[in-house]
Formats: structure tokens, sequence, C-alpha cells
């Protein structure tokens, strides 16, 4: 979109083309040129954009003109753009005259621009409109009211809350606005009485409820009551409130009172039905103290609460745990992890909790435990990446069954390449099918995340040339999982090894490649002496990437070239015809045409030149 | 269900584009709470959501919103019947109901008390007002980015928030990505030394105006309002070219921002790119300079001296929405493929970081439902919100002035520079203020 017509006008339409062309740093027009456009007759549209720019090159000059089209329903807008902007008293008096004679919404608007300039000297006239029969311009003059703030302003909102008149939501609205500006300016005792008068007021539950947060900021720590009262309220509006504040209300240095007060409402509520109140109090515990300042008293607490209590309370409990806990609350997690009820949720706090101390005291536990702990232990140290290699390797000569399962799952999570060799030796030689199930999810797992993954397949690929039978494929799979160019070379060798659930495998593997770099290979293998079941599996393979993948146009249509030469059936001829339209370019309609000279494919393909040709830019 | 379908596809798509063995999970983050015992969402546990303004964008959020057991869409408020009459369509052919309500003032969806939260993805003129209304009524509220068009109501839109106890959810989706987030995480947590540099993409830096068209005669308010359209917006006449550019339309202001030859600019793809970088700066306040465009560069200096970059050229090919953090010891970038590059595998410390590319918004609107139970905060708060878009919106300024332009993050003014504070507001139409 541009303004077109205001283009062709003077230093204007010039400055404005060279907007549009970026050049940024094209000066501004004058205040004096863009006056004379505002007194002149030109066209709204460059009146507006006049005003506009007025908005950063105006001055008291420019006050009376703008002021003059206040009454504009189309200007009135624009006009107040640069009246708002404009500093000096010379725009808010145009503006409070202009509100002696305007109605309707041009008064409003003015109105509206009197509140965002803050003007006092306007406190009177706004007091008079708060009555005004238009609803309106009363709940304008409302807001200005709260804008500009004063204890004036305030004196004048207090006194039309108590009378109770129409609309005092409007009013209330404004006095909520006005006692934040005198708390921001440092005059709490009058912010907390202009909140009381509101939240006192018969206005709606969402005044109250902002009132009510209003004044318990203002009054810190003297707040805390309202905040317990506010978090025990019937209505769910005000609870919530309550909730909301009490993650805002800041305790005073170190002194910890709105932690404690909270803590005590959330012991209290624990006892309520469900306890749904006080998990969501716990949580507000756990987002004050996220930064790492918990007080003991407060981490001793949240481990009471996970420790019995409702279930929402004990899950709330044990997820704040792990945000704010330390290395002291390993022990009793652990003990709660053997809790059937709230297991995975102590787990997970487990694994949460932050610091580097916590990962030497699960691994120093792990000494002695008892075979119900071991796996839990087992567990966190593989979800908290503990690099513990030596520490889980004995495991794995153990007898305990479920240990050495558990022991294979954390190695998957941490185990570095030079250690690799342990997961591949448990893949060959497992103790039993479950032994040798975990090993291979093991062994995936610690494979796909290893940074170097060419390292990693060509790790895997002298195990693969090492194993026989079932186990050869296993590693294999895993091997396809890697990807990468030294996998692609292994699953390729592979399939041409001879061996017929080998080549099975590896065409299967080729046949889902994710990436292009398997084309050739695909290719290679089709006219390659490794049946012709796996051969048809490679040569369809081959098509896929072409239909599927990004490729350059080139690119794809010589592979579809040469596939058309491959192609042994005429179904797959015809599978290749309608790749082209698919991606309709200059190569790929030349090779359309290509195969027009073919008699047994001469109708489809030259469907398909016609399907590009339809589809190219003419 | 379009929206749905579409996110499918992205999903079918990325898994076809994974590196192999690279898997992909959608997180179980639907909290057993919101679940009754058989599954089915307890009466008390659902959440009622309105619908104000859903074009095409709103029309895939609103499909990320229908997926969510414990979400009943219930009315649409729009100022194009057409609009209306589709929204309607697709909630009751989701629900199989004749519910969903129509209203072409949005303020009759506001005042409904049955309504817990309402989704906003009218274009960028409304978002910002049309949130503290939302706000003041009492609702929650998911809103499309770019969230404001000024400094000024910028931060009034975070005082109101914080004012009404308000869940507010900008549509920053990605920062509920996991490769996003582990960036982000790496450069917050200190694994990339103290951060120097934070990239972003701004796609366009140049002003442009937004339009003042031949005037047409005013169609059927019942068909297409236009006055509504308007809303705060300075008058123009009615055209129907314009009606049509809701996406756009006085996005950053209609003065400053706005890219060639669309709009938008810095504050369009900043709104998701800077919000990033800060929230690899954790959060902090904005930059306090701003430094106009040299080549394709906007260099904005944080007050430890780190530098904010909105950069056009020389990314790694990650997709759209790059960004990438550069500290003293490390970096990392990442784009809208799902993917990361990192100066060092090391720095994954064992992690598979998900590749979830396409940045749905399945998450992100997940992460508001819950924090509507919880009233903890959404990754998108407003708070966040505000930060990144002060940074969008003062480069704006940097970009329109010329000049290097110093902000304060203490009295939220420019120092000593008359022309950049008075283009940090603007007066609203009439009767709209904020």
């Amino acid at each position: 979109m541009e303004w077109n017509r205001l283009a062709a006008i003077g230093c204007l339409g010039a400055w404005l083309g060279l907007v549009a062309s970026g050049a940024a740093a094209a000066p501004l027009p004058t205040e004096a040129d863009l006056l004379a456009v505002v007194r002149s007759d030109a066209a709204e549209a460059d009146k507006a954009i006049a005003c506009k720019n007025l908005a950063v090159k105006g001055s008291a000059a420019a006050v009376g003109d703008l002021a003059k089209l206040l009454g504009n329903e189309r200007l009135a807008s624009w006009a107040r753009i640069p009246l708002e902007a404009i500093p000096g008293p010379e725009a808010s008096a145009a503006l409070r005259q202009a509100a002696g004679s305007l109605s309707g919404r041009p008064l409003v608007g003015v109105i509206n621009s009197i509140g965002v300039r803050r003007d006092k000297d306007a406190t009177e006239m706004l007091a008079g409109r708060l009555g005004d029969a238009d609803a309106e311009v009363a709940a304008a003059a409302a807001a200005a009211l709260g804008k500009i703030g004063t204890p004036a302003a305030a004196a004048v909102l207090s006194k039309n809350l108590a009378a109770a008149g129409p609309r005092l939501d409007d009013v209330a609205q404004g006095g909520i606005v006005c006692a934040e500006r005198l708390l921001a300016e440092g005059n709490a005792a009058a912010a907390a009485t202009l909140y009381d008068t509101v939240r006192t007021a018969k206005v709606s539950e969402q005044r109250v409820a902002e009132a009510t947060r209003g004044l318990i900021l203002a009054r810190g720590k003297d707040g805390i009551p309202l905040l317990v009262e506010t978090l025990r309220s019937p209505s769910r509006r005000l609870a919530n409130i309550g909730l909301f504040t009490a993650r805002e209300l800041l305790d005073g240095p170190r002194s910890g009172d709105v932690d404690m007060a909270l803590a005590a409402e959330a012991t209290r509520l624990a006892g309520t039905a469900g306890g749904e109140r006080a998990a969501l109090v716990v949580n507000v515990l756990a987002d004050r103290n996220a930064d790492g300042g918990a007080s003991p008293d407060l981490r001793a607490l949240v481990l009471t609460w996970a420790g019995s209590g409702p279930q929402a309370v004990r899950l709330a409990a044990l997820q704040a745990a792990g945000r704010i806990g330390d290395a002291s609350a390993v022990e009793p997690l652990l003990t709660l992890a053997t809790d059937a009820a709230v297991t995975d949720a102590a787990r997970a706090a487990l694994v949460a909790l932050p610091g580097d101390s916590v990962d030497r005291v699960v691994l120093a536990r792990m000494s002695g435990a008892s075979p119900a702990l071991m796996p839990i232990l087992l567990k966190v140290v593989g979800e908290r990446r503990i690099p513990a290699v030596a520490q889980l390797k004995p495991l794995l000569a153990g007898s305990d069954g479920s240990v050495r399962l558990a022991t294979l799952e954390a190695l998957g999570n941490v185990v570095d390449l030079a250690n690799l060799g342990l997961l591949v030796d448990a893949v060959q030689k497992p103790r039993d099918a479950a032994e040798g199930e975990a090993a291979e999810k093991a062994l995936l797992a610690a494979c796909v995340r290893m940074p170097d993954r060419e390292a990693c397949a060509a790790r895997l690929a002298t195990a693969v040339d090492a194993a026989s039978g079932d186990t050869k494929i296993k590693l294999l799979d895993i091997v396809g999982e890697v990807g990468g160019t030294k996998a692609l070379a292994t699953v390729a060798a592979a399939a041409k090894a001879g061996n017929e659930p080998l080549a099975d495998a590896a065409t299967r593997l080729l046949g889902k490649w994710m990436t292009a770099d398997a084309a050739p290979v695909l290719l290679d293998l089709a006219a390659a002496p490794i049946g012709e079941k796996f051969q048809t599996r490679a040569f369809r393979g081959y098509i896929r990437i072409a239909r599927q993948f990004a490729l350059p146009d080139a690119e794809r249509a010589e592979m579809c070239r040469k596939a058309l030469a491959a192609a042994k059936e005429e179904s797959d001829r015809k599978t290749i015809l309608e790749i082209l339209p698919r991606y309709p370019s200059a190569a790929t309609l030349a090779v359309a045409e290509e195969a027009m000279k073919l008699p047994a494919l001469e109708a489809e393909a030259k469907a398909a030149a016609e399907a590009i040709r339809a589809k190219l830019p003419k | 269900m379009q929206a749905s379908r579409r996110k499918v596809s992205r999903r079918r798509a990325l898994q076809a584009g994974l590196s192999a063995g690279a898997a992909f999970a959608v997180p179980t983050i639907i909290p057993s709470s919101a679940l009754g015992l058989d599954g089915a969402v307890a009466p008390s546990e659902r959440i009622i959501v309105g619908g104000i303004g859903i074009g095409r964008r709103g029309e895939y959020d609103l499909g990320c919103f229908l997926e969510q057991p414990d979400v009943i869409f219930t009315a649409i408020a729009d100022v194009k019947q057409g609009r209306r009459e589709a929204v309607k369509k697709i909630a009751d052919t989701k629900y199989g109901t004749q519910n969903c309500t129509m209203h072409r003032d949005f303020r009759e969806v506001l005042d409904r008390k049955d309504i817990d939260a309402v989704l906003i993805a009218t274009g960028p003129n409304w978002h910002g007002l049309l949130a503290m209304l939302a706000a003041k009524a009492g609702k929650d509220i998911y809103c499309e980015k770019p969230c404001t068009k000024n400094i000024a109501e910028t931060l009034i839109h975070r005082d109101t928030m914080r004012r009404c106890g308000t869940v507010f959810q900008a549509g920053t989706q990605r920062r509920n990505l996991p490769h996003y987030a582990f960036a982000c995480e790496l450069a917050r947590t200190g694994r990339l030394g103290k951060i120097k540099k934070v990239f972003a993409h701004p796609r366009g830096m140049t002003a442009l105006l937004s339009g003042w068209l031949p005037e047409a005669p005013l169609p059927d308010p019942k068909v297409d309002d236009w006055d509504m359209y308007l809303g705060p917006a300075a008058w123009r006449p009615f055209n129907a070219d314009t009606l049509k550019d809701g996406f756009n339309f006085e996005k950053g202001g209609g003065f400053i921002g706005g890219g060639v030859p669309k709009g938008g600019g810095v504050l369009e793809w900043g709104s998701h790119c800077v919000d990033l970088c800060q929230w690899a700066v954790n959060d902090g306040p904005p930059p306090v300079e701003y430094h106009p465009p040299q080549g394709d560069q906007i260099v904005c200096r944080y007050a430890d001296g780190a530098e904010l970059i909105f950069r056009e050229k020389d990314w790694i090919p990650l997709g759209s929405c790059p960004v990438r953090f550069e500290g003293e010891t490390g970096w990392v970038e990442a784009g809208d493929s799902g993917k990361l590059v990192l100066s060092s595998p090391e720095l994954l410390a064992g992690r598979k970081i998900e590749e979830i590319g396409g940045y749905p918004a399945t998450f992100h609107v997940r992460d508001f439902l819950d924090c509507v139970k919880t009233r903890g905060k959404p990754k998108g708060n407003a708070d966040a919100a505000c930060n990144a878009h002060i940074a969008c919106h003062a480069a704006n300024i940097a970009i329109y002035l010329g000049r290097t332009v110093k902000f304060d993050n203490a009295t939220n003014m420019f120092v000593g520079d008359d022309e950049a504070n008075r283009l940090r507001s603007e007066a609203l139409r009439e009767p709209w203020r904020l």
C-alpha cells in the first residue's frame, strides 16, 4: 500500500518516495512545509500525513491549525496525533478549549488526548464531565482522571465512587489507574486509600480483584493478611488474583514473611477436600523461589507436603521440590520414589534438582543401595545424564536382572563413544531375550545422540563385520538409524555381501533412507547381482527419492532419465513419468519429451509434458 | 479442520526431512488434573474460549485450540460476516452442535460471563487494544503478534495484564519448541560463556505507511464493518483492498516500521526473533542503544555491552526465523527447520533435542491453557513480550530518524531525544483509548 497521490506533491511527496525506497536517513519535511499542507485546500490524505509528521516536527506554532481539525470527524484522529505529542502548555490548552465546544466522539477523542497528556489543569473540567449525559464522555473523563493520577484527581474519583452513580465501573477503572500512579510516585498511603475505596464500592468483581491486588502491593508486607484472605475467597476470580499477586509480592530483605504466610496457607488448604487450591499455592511458592533463594524451612515444608496428604498437593510439592530443592532433598526423594503413589513424580524431582552436588550425592548413594532402590537410582543417573560409566560398568556383570536392565538403560543415556563397546557387547552376548532387547534399545539411544555420527557408524560397522546371524541384522538396523556417509557405505556393502537375510535388511533400510545420497547406491544395487526381489526394491527406493526428496531440478530430471533407462517394468516407467509434472521445470520437460519417442510411453509422456508446460511460466 | 490438517502435513514433512534416528515425540503436557478418570474432561476443568478476528492465521491457531480436550470454543466475533460464518462452521462441525455464537462487536463476547479466555487473531492494528479490553473484562488471552504498535502501548499493555491478573500468551510459539528453547537455555545458563552477540532476522527494515486508497462506497456494516475494522487506527476512507490487508494494516503503528512491499519489517519478524534473543539474555531489559541500519544490519547494544544485531544475510540455512547466539566460548544457531547448529557437539552434553519443524503452535497453546488453570506465567507472557516489542519499536525509531537513539530502561524514555520520545506513542482514533 502506498500513499500514491502524496508522492506527487512537493517535498512531502519526495520524502515519502525516499522512505518507500528504503532511504531511511532522508530528512523529514520542516514544520513550515507541513503546516502549509494543513492550511491549504489539499486533499484529506495529504493533510492526514502532514498531521502525522507534525507529531515529530510540530511546535506550539502548529497547535492552532491542528486544533481547528478536532471537530472534523475524518481528520480529528490525525490532528490528535501531534496534539498528544507536541510539548508545552499550548497543546493542552487547545484540547481543553476544544472540550468546551465539542460533543460525541470528537469530544471523547479530545478527552482521551487530555488523559494521555496528563493535563492537571483539566481536572476540574473532567470532574464535571463524570456526570455527562453521554456515557462515553463520562467514561473517557474517568479514564483521563486516572491517567492524570494526582491527589486531586484521586479525590474526584473517590467522591464519585462513593456516590454510587451510573457506570461506576468506569470510575473504578480510572481510580485503579490513578492509584497506580500515586504508588509509582511514592505515595503508597494515598494509593492504598484509593484502592480500598474501589474495592469496597459497588463495582464489578473484576474491578474488586484489581483493586485488591493493588491494595496488597501498596501495603507491602502489611498486605499479607489481605493476600491470605483473598486466597481463601470463594470467588474464583478473587482467589485467582490472589495467586497472581502472591507471585508479585516481594519479601522484605531475607525476611521470608510472604513465603511463610503462603506456606502456612498451603498447609491449611492441604487439609481441605482434594487440596487443589493448596497445590496452586505450592506452585506459587515454587515460582517465587525458582532462582534458588528458598529457605531451608520452606524446602523442608515442601518435602513434608510431598510425603503425605492429598495427591494433588503431593504431586505439586514434588514438582516444587525439584525446582527449589538442593542435594539435601535427594535422600527424602529417594524414599518417596519407592512410594507407588508418587514414584514417577519423585523420580522426576530427583532428575530436576539443580546443581552438580546433587549428582555427587546420587552417585554416592549407589554404593550399598538396596535392590529396590538401585533401579531408581540408575534411572536418575541416566536421566540426569551423569557421566558415570565407570560406576555403571561393574553392574552389568551383577546377578540382579532388574539392575542389569536398568544399567543398560542408563548407559544408553550416558555412555560415550569410547565406551560404546559395552553396549555392542551386550547386544552381541545377551544373557536372555529381555536383556538383549534392552541392550538394543540402549545402543540405539546412545548411537543416535553421538555428536560424531561418522565415528559412531564406523564403530558399529566393525561390530557388524564381527557379528553373525540375527545380531548382524540388529546392528545393521542401528547403523541405518545413525545415518551418514559411513553408515550408507556399510549398509550398501551388506546388501552385496551375498547373504540373503542381510541383503533383505540392507535393501529395506536403503528403501527408507532419509537422504538423497542413497540414490546412486540404490541405482547401482538395482543392477547388481543381489537377486531380482532386492533389485526391484532398490530400484523403487531410487524412484522414491526422485519423487519425494527436495532436489535441484536438473538432478531430479537426470534421476528420472536414468530410471527410465533402467526400468524393467512398464508400471515403473509410468510411475517415473508421473513424477515429472510434480516438479515442472525445463529439465523435467526435456525428460518427458525424450520419453515421447518411446512408443510404449508416448501417451503418458505426452500427457506429462503437457502438464509441465501448463505449470511453467509463460 | 483445515488448520489441523496443515499441521499434520508439516509434521510429516518434518519426519521425511529428519536425519536418521532423530526421534519425533510429542511431549505429554496435559496435566492429569485436567482430565477426569476416564480421560474425559471434567466440566469444571473445561476452558471456555471465544475468538476475536479469526482470519487465516487465526484459523490455524483455532485448530490448535480445538485439538485440546479441555477447550470448548463457543463464540466468534469478527467484523467480517464471511469470517464469522466460516469460524462458526469450523467450531460447530467439531462439536456436532450449532452452539458457536456469532458477533460483529467483540464487546458482546467480552461481556459473556461464561467465557474464560479469548483467542485474538485480528490484524495487528487491534492486537494491543483488544488484549487490554479483554483483560479488563477478566478474560485470559492468547494473542497473535505483534502485540503492540508502539512503545507506550507496549508498557500500558504489560501494566494492564499485571493489573488485571491476566494470563497472557503472545503468539510467540517458538518459545515452546524444544530446539529454540535449548538454544536459549545454552545462552542463559552460561554454556556459551558470557554472551557477546545475539542475532535476529528482521526480514525487512524499511518504513512504510499504511495507506490511504481511493474512497469507495461503504459496505453494509453487517457484512463488513469498516468502522470497527479501523478501530483505533486514524481514519481513512473505505477501500476493499485495505480491508483485505488486515494482516498488515497498521503493523508497527503504520508510520514507523513496515517492510517493503508489505509492511511489518523489524516488528513483524522481530516480535519472533528478537523475542528469542531476549529469552537468550534472560528476558532482561531491552537494549539501551540502537543504531540506524548499516548495510543489511541494525546493531543495538545492551547495558552490559552485548549486542542485539538484526541481520538480513549470512544465516546458516536452517529455515525461516533464524536466531544465533554468540558467547565468549561458543555459539548456537537455530531456525524453523527444527534443527540446531552448535559450535561444538559438547554443548549437547549427551542430550537429544527433539527436532520439531514447521513452528507449530500446539505446544504454545497448551502452555497457555495449563497456565489458565494454574495462574502461572506462560512462556510468551506479557513481561517478556514487552521487552522484545520495545526493542523492535526502538529499532524502528532509529530507522525512521536515521540516527542512533539511546533508551533508558528505568524511565522508558529516549535520552535527550525529543523527536524519538514523540514517537513513543500515537493517539488512537476516537472513541478508543488505552
